[in-house]
Parts: structure tokens; sequence; C-alpha cells
């Protein structure tokens, strides 16, 4: 329990200094057989430690944080699993990662992820990395894209929690994949200060961690209004570890009946149902519902906005002032085109031609303006079923995680189309958990829970509930 | 083809871009000025720096807004900033922060000085680029520099209707611009830049328009307009097609040359920036603004005509640059406006423009000006002693009134004192006498003169005009 350990440092009855040597050794080891971690940054880790045996103080005192790589640490390589920013050192800290060392979090390194976050296996890393490997089973991947978190977190014996970041999914995927819990807050709840965009309508920034506690403990932390990022929310924040243990009497959920159906492995279905079923029998009422404009239309409508944005969050990376450069030859345009050409993998290239197509004139209303609204009457769908609801409840991902052999066969739109559950609650911002609920197949399985917006305390009543 | 509706000789619109004097950039708290080190007011939002994020400089809003009432443009119910994607190494991000679909203001207007209004078709904000330095000139360099210092400062865009029908109704619609962005305070014309694209085009092409980039200073665009109308003019006649084209101002030169040739609109990509979020301008933010608002020229003028009787060319002067106006304003409390008007366009102004100097950059006590104009009005000093008394002041301040007693250069009033003088004059100079007798007048000058350079200036010439001609019958 991490609440245990915490104390213990605080009252200098573990040495954290010691402790955390033994942690980046194991660190070290694991990545080595895993590829879990982009950047070990170990001199960080032990001027953190040295700073909480100093001071003995602060929410999170002693615990090692992973930090998916696509958020900026000061000093420390932060490339977003791209070679195009091999040696980007930001010369600040992201405001979650200000937080997090205020409350005496010791930060260990960088997540492995798919470059700039761009997959739902972390089979897309950027060139010259490695790709990580499930936990559970080394033929199989672990999740994208913050699949070295959800690795890590799975793998480490000692406490940590680690900082991921979902666009489309990718902080309940690789959780729902490796058997962790992953929590995805509210667009707008955490700072994306910091973050290496990858489509900022989108992107938010959220725990993976063994336990829901964890998770919320994490949460509590990092959330709350910040003046430097102008999404941000500025309601106060809940406290939400008061929620974990909750009971969840009466609580209304709604089943989101299309996925559950075809496409939807049988076992992995069943652990869910199993799961609610135990969620009933805790005093929860579960309610069919169905979502038709989110399952229909959620994946094209993410996928374009995503894109739009992307293509334009990329035209900064072109060898000029930070990142990768090359040898200097011919006009701005040869020499721009050479270093994207070189350093920007397939799947990155694939989004930014995507992404710049729909939102050229003659396109742009077909494509993105489309995609805009269809993405008002997705939230609008959410919103109304979430009146009659307190979660929708439905299976993470509708399948265990993959193997490497299987994945390399699916074609691009396959590879999108996993999306399918995740993409809802993203594309309308509405915050969501993944809760594992056993094994399928001796793969684990995940229920993922979505709450309306900023109600991420139900959804950690629900997970320790689960637990 | 594009030009059917257009009917005259010459057509000409502008897309300005007016720097707005904040004291922050647009979207970080960097300054807008001070050092110019290369690359030191910089940060990793206007270096565009992974994982920066932008925040709104609301005091831009609010300037921006002031100038969209001032050319009474309608203003949109909300701000909303959009992505404009091109790349070009003078951009941090490789994508400029503008507006797209719904800019701040549109469908104003802006008189000119013979009274014709311009249609204005948007305003609105955005970032500036870097600014590219070629060490050897952008001919010859072989590189190029880029100076971040100017990344992310706050510009306003200006676009007008293609109504403007020659270079130098062009030139008077900046110059009247600039008078408004003045009034407003928003812009610093010490620092802050105003340049224009031209687009331009003539009859006898059917209009075929070609767009001069990034000139630089009312000047100049009338400069490059000139040449640009004759150049189209010389291809027609010679029997050459004009093609859609963008061309580049040479100042050095005074020529226009083509840049790249226009076949489609620009394909910028633009999407909403997710990264700023939509800001309602509601009727309290506008009101504000309202209030804020000055009395502008045009408006001065026409009271200066009606109150105080000026004529309107010297009401058009005094208003043309607001503190010039507040100061007349504050001096014809107490002095009469007219003779007030003759001494700060004549004099105060002849003196500036002799030193180069701005009005903004000299030290003067309005009290002190109040002091000596009230001397000139009640006669107690010469004009000549007041001419002189204005050039000292705008050299440093002093108090006139005991200046001009401890030196002893109060006008000599007194007949009797007077009459002496001119005696001695008469005395002194026999031969102009009786040339004066003749009827030559240029005597009566010199006499004149010698009078007053007994009295090192002092008399009034009128004065002594009238005992000469006494004196010498």
């Amino acid at each position: 329990m991490t609440s245990e350990f915490i104390n213990k440092v605080r009252n200098q009855e573990i040495d954290i200094a010691e402790h955390t040597e033994k942690a980046l050794e194991k660190v070290k080891r694991i990545d080595s057989e895993y590829h879990y971690m982009n950047t070990i940054s170990e001199d960080l880790a032990r001027e953190g430690a040295k700073h909480v045996k100093a001071i003995g103080e602060g929410v999170l005192a002693g615990t090692a944080v992973s930090i998916k790589d696509c958020i900026c640490v000061k000093g420390v390589e932060s490339t977003a699993g791209s070679k195009i920013l091999e040696g980007y050192r930001p010369v600040f800290d992201a405001t979650v990662v200000q937080r997090i060392k205020k409350e005496g979090g010791i930060i260990i390194g960088k997540t492995a992820q798919d470059e700039f976050g761009f997959g739902s296996f972390s089979v897309n890393v950027g060139i010259g990395k490695e790709t990580p490997l499930n936990p559970l089973d080394k033929e199989r991947v672990c999740g994208g894209s913050s699949g070295g978190s959800a690795g890590l977190v799975r793998k480490a014996d000692f406490p940590h929690i680690s900082l991921a970041e979902s666009t489309g999914g990718s902080i309940v995927a690789p959780a729902s994949f490796c058997g962790v819990v992953g929590l995805c807050p509210t667009y707008g709840r955490v700072s994306r200060h910091g973050l290496i965009d990858y489509a900022n309508s989108l992107d938010k920034i959220g725990p993976i961690a063994k336990t829901t506690m964890q998770a919320a403990l994490m949460l509590e932390i990092i959330a709350g209004h910040d003046p430097d990022e102008s999404t941000s929310l500025k309601r106060p924040v809940d406290p939400y570890t008061d929620h974990v243990g909750r009971d969840i009497k009466g609580m209304k959920l709604g089943v989101i009946r299309r996925a559950f159906g075809e496409g939807t492995d049988d076992e992995v279905t069943r652990k869910v149902k199993d799961a609610i079923s135990r969620l009933e029998d805790a005093g929860a009422e579960a309610h069919e519902v169905s979502l038709p404009m989110a399952s229909e239309y959620a994946v094209p409508c993410y996928y374009l906005i995503a894109m739009c944005e992307t293509s334009t969050n990329l035209a900064k990376l072109c060898g000029m002032r930070y990142g990768r450069h090359e040898s200097l030859e011919g006009g701005f345009n040869e020499y721009f085109s050479k270093v994207r050409e070189l350093n920007f993998g397939k799947e990155a290239k694939r989004r930014i031609i995507l992404g710049t197509f729909a939102r050229m004139a003659g396109c742009r209303d077909a494509y993105y303006i489309k995609a805009l609204k269809v993405r008002s009457r997705i939230i609008q769908e959410y919103k109304k079923t979430l009146k009659q609801m307190d979660v929708l409840v439905s299976p993470t991902m509708p399948f265990t995680a993959p193997r490497f052999r299987d994945v390399e066969k699916l074609t691009p739109l396959q590879n999108y189309m996993s999306d399918i559950l995740t993409a809802g609650p993203n594309v309308a911002g509405l915050p969501h958990i993944s809760i594992p609920c056993g094994k399928a197949g001796g793969m684990p399985a995940g229920l993922m829970a979505i709450g309306d917006h900023l109600q991420e305390s139900k959804l950690i009543q629900l997970g320790s509930a689960l637990e | 083809m594009a030009g059917e509706k257009f009917t005259s000789d010459v057509v000409i619109g502008l897309e300005i871009h007016a720097e707005m004097a904040t004291q922050s950039k647009l979207f970080c708290g960097c300054s807008t000025h001070g050092t110019d080190e290369p690359n030191t007011r910089t940060c990793e939002v206007c270096l565009g720096m992974p994982g920066s994020k932008p925040v709104l400089n609301r005091k831009a809003v609010d300037f921006a807004l002031k100038l969209c009432l001032a050319l009474n443009c309608r203003i949109a119910p909300q701000l909303v900033f959009s992505r404009k994607s091109y790349f070009y190494p003078d951009m941090a991000k490789n994508y400029q922060i503008s507006q797209y679909e719904i800019p701040l203001g549109k469908k104003g207007s802006l008189k000119l000085k013979s009274g014709k209004e311009v249609g204005i078709t948007r305003v609105h904000i955005e970032e500036d680029p870097a600014a590219l330095v070629h060490p050897s000139g952008m001919e010859r360099s072989t590189y190029v520099l880029v100076d971040y210092n100017r990344s992310g400062d706050p510009l306003c865009e200006i676009v007008t209707d293609p109504e403007l029908e020659s270079p130098s109704e062009a030139r008077d619609f900046m110059k009247q611009l600039i008078t408004v962005l003045n009034y407003l305070s928003i812009f610093d014309i010490n620092r802050c830049i105003i340049k224009a694209d031209c687009n331009v085009s003539i009859k006898e092409s059917g209009y075929v328009r070609a767009e001069i980039k990034n000139v630089t200073g009312f000047k100049e665009i009338e400069r490059a307009l000139k040449y640009e109308v004759e150049r189209q003019k010389k291809e027609v006649h010679e029997g050459n097609s004009l093609k859609q084209e963008t061309r580049a101002w040479d100042p050095d030169l005074g020529i226009t040359r083509p840049m790249r040739t226009k076949e489609v609109e620009e394909e910028y990509g633009y999407i909403l920036d997710p990264d700023l979020t939509v800001i309602d301008i509601t009727d309290e933010m506008v009101s504000a603004v309202e209030q804020d608002m000055p009395e502008l020229a045009e408006s001065k003028i026409e009271k200066y005509v009606k109150e105080y009787n000026l004529k309107k060319e010297d009401a058009e002067i005094l208003s043309q640059e607001k503190l010039l106006a507040d100061l007349f304003e504050k001096v014809a409390e107490e002095i009469d406006p007219v003779l007030a008007a003759k001494w700060l366009r004549r004099e105060l102004v002849r003196v500036l423009n002799y030193s180069k100097k701005k009005l903004a950059e000299i030290e003067l006590d309005e009290r002190h000006l109040i002091d000596l104009l009230k001397l000139v009005e009640e006669k107690k000093i010469t004009e000549t002693t007041g001419q002189n008394l204005i050039e000292k002041l705008l050299q440093e301040p002093f108090d006139v009134k005991e200046y001009v007693e401890n030196q002893g250069l109060a006008a000599v009033s007194d007949k009797g004192e007077l009459e002496k003088f001119c005696k001695e004059a008469v005395e002194e100079n026999p031969k102009a006498v009786e040339d004066l007798k003749q009827g030559n007048e240029n005597s009566l000058n010199f006499l004149v003169g010698q009078v007053m350079r007994k009295t090192k200036g002092k008399a009034v010439p009128k004065e002594v005009n009238e005992i000469l001609r006494k004196l010498v019958g």
C-alpha cells in the first residue's frame, strides 16, 4: 500500500535515497527486458530523493513517478517518442511535473510510447526506439499509446505511479492490456501546459497506477486550474481519494449495448458482464443504453479532428530550433523536407498527410468542419444519456492484448477501428477509467466506465468497488 | 473576370499590418520592446517550443476593439483564433495564430481628407512572425539569421475594400489611419511598424491584380503604387498581357519585381486554434472600451472650425496628432483660440520640424507655453521675442514670465521712450529720411530696423512704423 510507504518515508523509517537507488536498478533491469523507458533520469531521481529526505514532506513523498515521454521535464530529454525531437531538453517543467515535484514525487524517467501518441498498441515507436513488450507475455503488445507507462506500472514492485496521456484512448487501452488502472480525466481538468501536443482539443494527462486509490491520489495532485493553460478549467478539484471505497448502492450503470456485440471478443464480453454482475451485487443498478451517434461516428470524427490538429502541431518540427538537425543544404524548403523525411516515422507521415488534406480548401468543409459538427452531436448524445445514468460501462478494448504478429497484419483502417470503444468518451472530453476485471484467455481484460464531465469521483467510487 | 464590377481607372485595396503598442507580446509575457540584442526577448512560447502553450494578452484585444470602434466596424460576438499554416523560416511554429472565419470587426469605414468614405472589409488580430536578417543584403546573402524578438508581437490587420482610386488616395488613407491609431494610443509611431500589402489593377488590363508585398511607410506606399500603375499601363500599351502575381517593392531602386505567380489563392489550411478558448465579446466588454475612447480627429476638426472659428486647414493640422490637439485645447482655454492655433501651427510645428523632433520627445510644460502666448496676446512681448522664446522653450523648460522680466525682454510700450529711439534713428540717417520723403518705402523698413536694433527687438514694429511716419511727415 502506497500510503504506508509514504508515511514511512516521511518518518524517515525508510531511507529514501537508498530506496531510490534500488528502484532505479530495478527500472533499468525491467527496461532492458521490456523497453518501457525512453530515458531514465537517474540524476533527477537522486536529486529528488535527496530533497525528500531533507524535508520529509509531500503527499507523494518518495513515490517513484514515471512520466510519458510527451510530457516535458526540465532538462530531461523529452521526445514524445520521436527521433525528430532527439536532444530536446525542455527549459521548463510541465505544470503536472511541477506539482508532482512539489509533493515529493521522484521522477525516474520518460516512458515509451507510440510516436506522438499515434497508435493503440505502442508498435508505432519512433525511428531507432524499441517497442515495449507486454509484461505478461512478451509476444504481445502493451497497448498504446502510453504502453511504457502501463507496462512499468505492472512490472514495478516498488511504490510507483505513472503519468500517461490520452488523445483517443491512450490511457485506458494500455491499462486494460497490462491489467492495471488507467484514469483519464475530463478535458481541461488537468493542465496541458508542458504537454507535447498530439491533438490539443483532445489531449488529456492522467495517471496509470496499480490501484484506483493510487490513481485518485495522483489525479488529486495534478488536477486544477493553471493560468498558463487557456483550456484549463477553473472549477475546484474534488477530494478524489475520499471516494475510494464508498458505497455504490443505487448507482445507475448504463451498459452500452453495441459494445458487447459483434467485434468484441466473447471471453472479454463474459468477463466484463461478470464484473457488472458483481457491481449489481454491491447495490448498483444496470440498465442497457445505446449511443448510436458515438458508436457509428466517434472513430472517424476522432481521427479527422486529431489529424487536422496534429498536422499543424508537427509543422514546427523542422530541424531549426531544437531536436534533430541535418546538414544544411539547399533552400529552407529542401532542408525542412529532409529533416522531416528522415526523422518522422511512417504513421506520423501518414497522419500529417491525411490531416493536411482534410483541412485544405475544398476538403475543409466536408471533413474538418463536418467532424466538428459531429463532435457536438456526440457530446449531446452522451450528456443526454448521462442525465439518466451515473456512469456508462463497456469493455475498455474489444479484445485482450494481441500478438505482435497479428498486429502486423492489420491495415491502417483496422488499426484505427480498435479505438471503437475509447474514441467516444475522448471525443466528448468525458472522464473514463479502465479497471482490470479478470483474465480472458490468459490475458487481462478491462472494464471501462465513463462519467459525465467532472464526475471523476463516481469513476473512482466504482473502480474501488470492483477491486 | 474578377474586375467586372470596377469602373475607375485604377483600383487599389490595402491589407495593412499595424503593430499594437502593448507592453507584452500577444501570447506570452515577453516584452515587445527594450533591448535589441537578438533573441533576448524570447521564451518557450514565442520560440514555439514543444510543450509551450499560448495565453492571450487581453490588453491587445482591448486595443483592437478600440480600433474596430473607431473604424465603425461591426464587432463579432465571439473572439476566435485560427491557425494559418505555412512553412517559412520566420515562423516559430510554422503556423501563425490569426483570425479567419470570424474577424474581430468587419464592414467598417474610414473617411479620407476629401470626405470620401473608404470601406473596411475586416479588422483582425494576429501574431507577428520573427525577423529575418540577411547579413549581406537580401540578394547576396548565402544564409539568413532569425531574430525572434519580434516573434509573437501583437498585430492588427486592416483590410480595405478595393475602393481607393489612386496612389495618392492610398497615401491619404494610410495617413488618416495612422492618425486614428495615434489618437487611440494603441500604436507607438516611434517603435511600432506599420506596413501594407497593396493590391492594384488598372482598367486597361481588365483589372488584372498585382499584389505588392510588405511596403513600409505611407510615402513608400504611394511611391510603390505609382510605379506599379505606370508599369501596368506600359505593359498593356506595349501589347503585353498582365498576369495575376505577387511582387516585391525595392525602395532603393524604386521598382517592383515579380515574386511568384498567383494561379490560385494560397492554401493555408486554416483550423481553429485548439489551444485558445473561444471568448464571448460581451456588451460590457465593448462598452468598457467605448468609455475609454478619446474624441477622434474628425470630430475635433469640426469642433475647431465651429466653436473656435479656426480655418479648416489649421484645424486639420492641429488635430493630426493627438498630443498636439490636446496641447492646443489646453492653450485655447486661456488664449484666443485663433492666436493659439496660429502659434502652435506655425511656430511650434516649425521649430519641431526644424529640430527634427516630435512633440512626444520634448519636455514641454504647457504652463510655460500658455504664459508665453499670454505675453504675446497682451502685447507685452513682441512676436520676434515670442518666436525666440518658443525656440528656447522647446530646448529646455524654463519659467517664461521670470525670464522675460530678468532679461528685460518686455516690449517697449512706453510711447515716450519709443519716440526717443525713433528720433535718434531719424537724426542718424538723414539719407534714408530723404529717400522716404521721396516715397521710397524700403527706407521706412530700414529705419524700422534701426529702431528695432536699438530696442533689442522689444518694440512692436507696427507702432514704430506709425511713429516714424509721423516724424518724417
